[in-house]
This record gives structure tokens, sequence and C-alpha cells, in this order.
């Protein structure tokens, strides 16, 4: 039960991060159109505006 | 740096994935060497290693020319990884054995001041090695010039991998995805999300980690330094991961698809598991041109766990020149022999076992990699010192 609820998650976050291409539930249709992208891409740059301006290097970038 | 610039997004990606889009097929792998070529000079120029980084160039020029006389079989594929392993060595590698018989800096009479690393040396000398032995094998066709060039200057990838194999790169330069709109929207998505990881969580964990240093760990509580090198552990995911988002996406907006780097490695429940999910085209890179030379797991027990340590020792000295990291390599390379040992002893574990005793096997793996990090993150006396305060007080 716990590892389906983890395997539903992992799959969800894996469609989210453009990892996976197939729509993890048939009940997340409405996560394929171009509203949602173009909401879920607008959350991801605002994410991303609010937290620079600290950045780092990459660690790997030195190796 | 360079993923998290306007300079990356503006001046090479977008142009080179609609240039390399729209050119004839003939002139894709021109597309991808010349627009690699300029980003190895701009980012050597602006970020990695000044002028003399620049002029390395001339080490995918003269790979380009000296890879040509591969052929199956032939002696010239081993000087072609035997001079691959020496820029690698002269670059990373001089000031650290040159130290290890002479001492530190000032007793060093041929200490090089001006070390400097060539942008990207760790992760093309792979596939400089990876190509001459594939080639020597037969496992590879040749290929032209100018796609062997696309090959090694393809540069979503050139700095920090995935590390790509010839054989898997040459049919998507020769046949990309047509599919444009859709493999720009999985690769932005990719590159926003690989952006929202490095500045969301590995860069905030900066602040954490920035304490794992001689002074901070003395006078900490002790309840304190897990929770640093948990952040360490967290950062080095994120940002790593994040960057092989960003390195996966890009090539996406090519229509080209390279391997993937990072799959849930934290949630794996033993350690050799954690390392087929972790860095993973290191680890297959490791597997192919490391491990199976020198017998695999085909020979006895003690050559196995023989040939484990040794492939994890190369990790570690690969990572970095720096004693810390030849026992972090140990440090795992010990872990895949107990663990290897503890499967031989009471066998695989069985499929169907309970949420407690995966819950069990979970968490050691993550406290054994993670206590790892320290050896990682801080050099070998901080490391140290970090274990004596956490054990001791």
């Amino acid at each position: 039960m716990m590892l389906q609820l983890l395997e539903k998650i992992k799959s969800i976050l894996e469609y989210l991060g453009g990892v996976s291409e197939d729509l993890p539930l048939e009940s997340l249709r409405w996560m394929r159109g171009p509203l949602w992208w173009g909401t879920w891409w607008a959350v991801l740059i605002l994410s991303i505006v609010a937290f620079s301006g600290q950045s780092s290097k990459f660690i790997y970038i030195d190796f | 740096m360079i993923f998290n610039t306007f300079a990356y997004y503006l001046l090479f990606l977008f142009p080179a994935a609609l240039a390399f889009r729209f050119a004839p097929a003939s002139l894709r792998p021109w597309t991808c060497a010349l627009f690699g070529a300029g980003f190895f000079l701009f980012f050597s120029l602006t970020a990695v290693g000044g002028v003399p980084g620049a002029f390395c160039l001339a080490i995918f020029v003269w790979e380009s020319i000296f890879s040509r006389l591969y052929q199956k079989g032939s002696w010239l594929c081993w000087i072609g990884v035997a001079q691959s392993i020496a820029f690698l060595v002269a670059f990373k590698y001089w000031n650290f054995f040159t130290g290890l018989y002479f001492g530190a800096a000032a007793q060093n009479p041929v200490y090089w001041k001006g070390a400097f690393l060539p942008l990207g040396i760790s992760f093309f000398t792979f596939e400089f090695i990876h190509y001459a032995v594939d080639r020597y094998e037969g496992k590879t066709e040749a290929g032209s010039a100018a796609e062997y060039l696309s090959f090694i200057l393809y540069f979503p990838t050139m700095v920090a991998g995935p590390i790509k194999r010839y054989q898997d790169f040459l049919p998507k330069v020769r046949n990309p995805s047509k599919d444009t709109l859709e493999n720009w929207r999985i690769g932005c998505t990719r590159i926003l999300t690989g952006l929202a990881k490095k500045f969301c969580v590995a860069d905030v964990m900066t602040a954490f980690t920035n304490h794992l240093n001689k002074a901070d760990i003395l006078t900490a509580q002790r309840w304190v330094l897990p929770l640093w090198l948990l952040a360490y552990g967290m950062k080095i995911y994120f940002d790593f991961s994040g960057y092989s988002d960003i390195a996966i996406g890009s090539a996406r907006l090519f229509g080209i698809r390279v391997p993937e780097n990072f799959d849930w490695p934290y949630f794996q429940v033993n350690i050799a598991e954690f390392w087929r999910h972790w860095h993973i085209s290191l680890t297959r890179w490791l597997i192919d041109y490391v491990f199976i030379p020198l017998g695999g797991s085909r020979v006895a027990n003690s050559r196995i766990w023989a040939n484990l340590m040794v492939t994890m020792l190369v990790s570690g000295v690969w990572h970095g020149a720096g004693l810390n990291f030849v026992v972090w390599g140990a440090w795992h390379g010990a872990l895949l022999v107990v663990h290897r040992i503890w499967i031989q002893l009471r066998g695989p574990a069985p499929p169907d076992r309970g949420f407690i005793r995966l819950a069990a096997s979970w968490a050691g793996t993550f406290l054994w990699v993670n206590l790892g990090w320290a050896f990682f993150s801080m050099d070998l006396s901080t490391a140290l010192l970090f274990f004596r305060r956490l054990v001791g007080g």
C-alpha cells in the first residue's frame, strides 16, 4: 500500500520533471494541455527567480 | 556557472539547437562541432582556465586527427588511451602526485604554480578512452571526422556529462528526432526542473554545508554535525542531478536523447543498487572500462573484491586530486565488498520482503552513503575531526 503510493508519487514527479513522457494516471489528463504546461513553467520560473542571487558553482564543473 | 548563465542559453543553446534542426543532414555534425568549439572558447575565457584554457581546444583538434588512425586491433588505439590519460594526469594530478613525493608546494621543485583544468577534461577524457577502446575491439564504426568532432565537442554534455557512447550518439546525430514541438516542451521542462533543483534546493543547502570546516566543527554542538552532513548529501544530489537534467534537456532541444544520470539513488535499498542509480553514466563507464577488463565478477571471490576496490579507488581519484577522495573511493569499495559477501552468505534478498525489512535496508544504505560524503566534502584531516566529534563528542 505504502510502496504503491510512493510509486505513484514518483511517477507524477517524473512526469512533472520531464523525465517521463507518459501520463502517470488517467485521472490527470488535464496535465496534458498547453494551459497546464504554461502554468507549470510559470511556477518553475517564479521559483527560480525567487531563489536566484545566491547562486554558487555547480559542484561537478571543477572535476 | 555556465548552465545558470544567460550566455549559455542565448549565445549557444537556442541558436545551436535551431541551427541543428534546420541544417541539411550533411551539415548537422559541423553545427555541433562549431558551436561546441565556440562554447569551449567562450567559457574557457570567461569561466574556467582563461587564455591557456582556451588553447586547450587544441586537445580536441589533435584527438580528432589522431583518432582517424584507429583500426580494429591496432596498437594506435592504446596510444590514444595513453595520451588521453596523460592529458588528464598532467592537468589534474601533476601537483598531487609530485606533492606525494616532494611534499608541500614550498618544497616541491616541480610544483606547477599556474595549474588549471581545461573545461570538462575529466569528462571528455572518458569519451576519448571509450572511443579508442571500442574502435580497438571493433564495437563501433569510425564515422567521419566531423561526426567524431560533433561527439567530443557536443557542448550540452561536454563539461560534466552525462558520459555518452559514440555508437549510441552517432545515429541520433544522423537522424535526430523530428518532433520539434514535443522535444522543446520536454527539453524546456527538464531544463527548468534542473534549474529549480539547483537554485531552490542545492544552493539553499549551502547555508548549512558552509559549516563543514575545522573551526565550526570544533565549536558546534554535536547534534548539528549529522544535519550538516545530510545537507551536503542533499546538496550534491540536487546540484548534480539538476545539472544532468539541464544537460539532458538541452540535448533534447536538438532532438537528441543522451543517457540518464540519476534514478532516485537515495531510495535504493543496498549499495550496489545505489551505484546503479547514482551518476549512472560514470558507473557504466567504470564497469565497462575498469571493472570488466580487470576480470569483473567471473573470477575468484578474492579477485572480485579486489576488482571492486580498484574500480572504486579509480572513481575516488577521478573525483579529485586529494587523499580524501582516495578514502571516499575506498569507503565505497569496502561497502560494495561487504555487500557482496553478505549476498554470498545470505543469498539475494527475496522480492517480497516486508516493508520493515525494506525500510531497514534503505535506512542502512542511506546512512552509509551519507557518512561517506564526509570524505568527499572535506579534506582528510577535517573529515577525521568530524568523525571524532560525531562519535566522541
